[in-house]
């Protein structure tokens, strides 16, 4: 009796420490699955970026982010509330320009770290399905300013279970974030809506343009 | 991303290093006939005093162009990297003290003794703080400052503004700096010496700040659509996180779209 009694309250004890582990691990798990993935992508990356003044470099690196950003996503969440308000016509003008804008900012963002190995140190998850993947220079050079910089990827995975970056940055300072405060703000600022929109590609336009 | 990295290190220290007076921040009647109305999505962005703010910022990025960036290339030209590094180290060093205020104020009492034992490490074996033995013992430097303290507290950021050669900040960070400048005592000493102190710390500390940022800021201006946006949003992230020391979950980053409401949308 006295055993059986101690079993018992042995499993409920073993039951409340899973459950209160749970509880406390459940705002932060790692996620080794989207950490593999966001080092696969740097490892392809890497002898990309050993050389940043070859022709290969910018289709090296469009490649890269044609395969593995998802373009789309980001190009709605940097419209903000106006994602919601743009015609059909104008959302076949947006999205293609949008893949050519952002392409070239991720490409002279990354050209800045020419030569570098950038290696994967952990994962946070906001939910299942929004994963935030941190790295960091492997090798970085003794006093450069950004050899102790976190650089972000943030992880999306869909329903299937197929993976895509969503936003990139460094030290909590987040690219998309920033391109929708310009983004809203220049429609904004050009009478919004349909109106607002229409200036908006037209900016992109002129900024690809020039290349 | 390295890019981002220097804005955020551009803006943050640039309200600090200034040690000019400090001028109106314009009448409160331009301010309020300049009020935006535009729907903002997001409150942490909200700019209601954005009229206002572009000018400023058109008035200083005009400043920067014709006089800080020529100043900074003629600065690079005439130092060498290692002897620039010294600078930068030498004036981080004399703000070590109102950091040190600051950590004491936020209650964080371990990163003041690391603050203190940098200052006292650096300004001995360190030659006067253009060294930086500290940081290779492992003691990292971090800064603080009185915006930081009162957002501690609990004081709301209030709008974000841009000021007349401060740049950006908002009017608890404005606030904030204008208290640190006032807590030194380099400004109340009205001696020949103290003057001529003050006047090359202010731009030795601008010139050092400034130079490095050549390049990265030369990029984001070409690359933006919107200037004045950009910085705006970089500088309102890279305060949240120096305020959070370091520490931030990533609990209060926006969802990238409603994910599955934008799966919708497709």
């Amino acid at each position: 009796m006295r055993h059986a009694n101690s079993r018992r309250s042995l499993l409920k004890r073993a039951a409340g420490a899973i459950a209160l582990a749970a509880v406390t691990l459940q705002p932060a798990y790692a996620d080794e699955a989207a950490e593999a993935f966001v080092q696969g992508i740097l490892d392809q990356a890497e002898p990309i970026l050993s050389e940043p003044n070859s022709d290969s470099f910018y289709s090296g690196i469009e490649n890269l982010v044609t395969q593995y950003v998802d373009m789309r996503r980001i190009g709605l969440f940097v419209l903000g509330q106006y994602a919601r308000q743009m015609t059909d016509a104008q959302k076949e003008e947006y999205f293609p320009l949008f893949q050519q804008y952002a392409t070239l900012i991720y490409r002279n963002t990354l050209s800045d770290y020419g030569g570098q190995r950038i290696v994967v140190t952990g994962s946070i998850d906001r939910s299942e399905r929004d994963i935030i993947v941190n790295s960091k220079l492997a090798n970085p050079e003794p006093g450069d300013a950004f050899a102790n910089a976190v650089i972000h990827w943030r992880v999306y995975r869909d329903r299937d279970g197929n993976m895509s970056v969503v936003d990139a940055g460094a030290d909590n300072v987040w690219l998309a974030i920033e391109q929708r405060s310009q983004f809203t703000s220049l429609i904004a600022n050009n009478g919004g809506g349909e109106a607002g929109i229409n200036a908006l590609i037209a900016e992109i336009r002129k900024r690809v343009d020039q290349g | 991303m390295k890019l981002v990295l220097s804005i955020a290190a551009f803006c943050l220290p640039l309200a600090a290093a200034a040690q000019a007076q400090i001028t109106g921040a314009g009448e409160a009647d331009d301010i309020a006939a300049e009020l935006e109305t535009a729907p903002i999505e997001n409150a942490a962005e909200a700019d209601p005093w954005e009229g206002f703010n572009r000018k400023m910022f058109a008035i200083n990025d005009s400043f920067d162009s014709a006089l800080m960036v020529p100043a900074a290339k003629a600065y690079r030209a005439v130092t060498h990297k290692k002897q620039r590094k010294g600078i930068r180290n030498f004036i981080a060093n004399l703000r070590t003290p109102v950091t040190l205020v600051n950590d004491v104020l936020q209650g964080e009492f371990g990163r003041a003794g690391k603050t203190a034992s940098r200052f006292v490490i650096n300004s001995t074996i360190g030659f006067g703080g253009m060294g930086d033995p500290a940081e290779r013992l492992g003691i990292e430097q971090h800064s603080e400052d009185f915006g930081q303290t009162l957002a501690v507290w609990g004081v709301d950021s209030g709008p974000y503004v841009v000021l007349p050669f401060f740049g950006p900040t908002t009017v608890r960070d404005g606030f904030g700096s204008a208290v640190d400048v006032a807590a030194d005592p380099a400004v109340w000493i009205r001696t020949e010496p103290a003057q001529y102190f003050r006047y090359s710390r202010t731009g030795a500390g601008l010139l050092s700040t400034r130079e490095p940022l050549i390049e990265p800021l030369a990029d984001i201006k070409a690359d933006s659509l919107d200037y004045y946006a950009s910085i705006r949003s970089f500088y309102l992230q890279s305060r949240k996180r120096e305020i959070a020391n370091g520490r931030t979950d990533f609990d209060d980053l926006p969802d990238i779209g409603d994910f599955e409401e934008f799966d919708e949308l497709e």
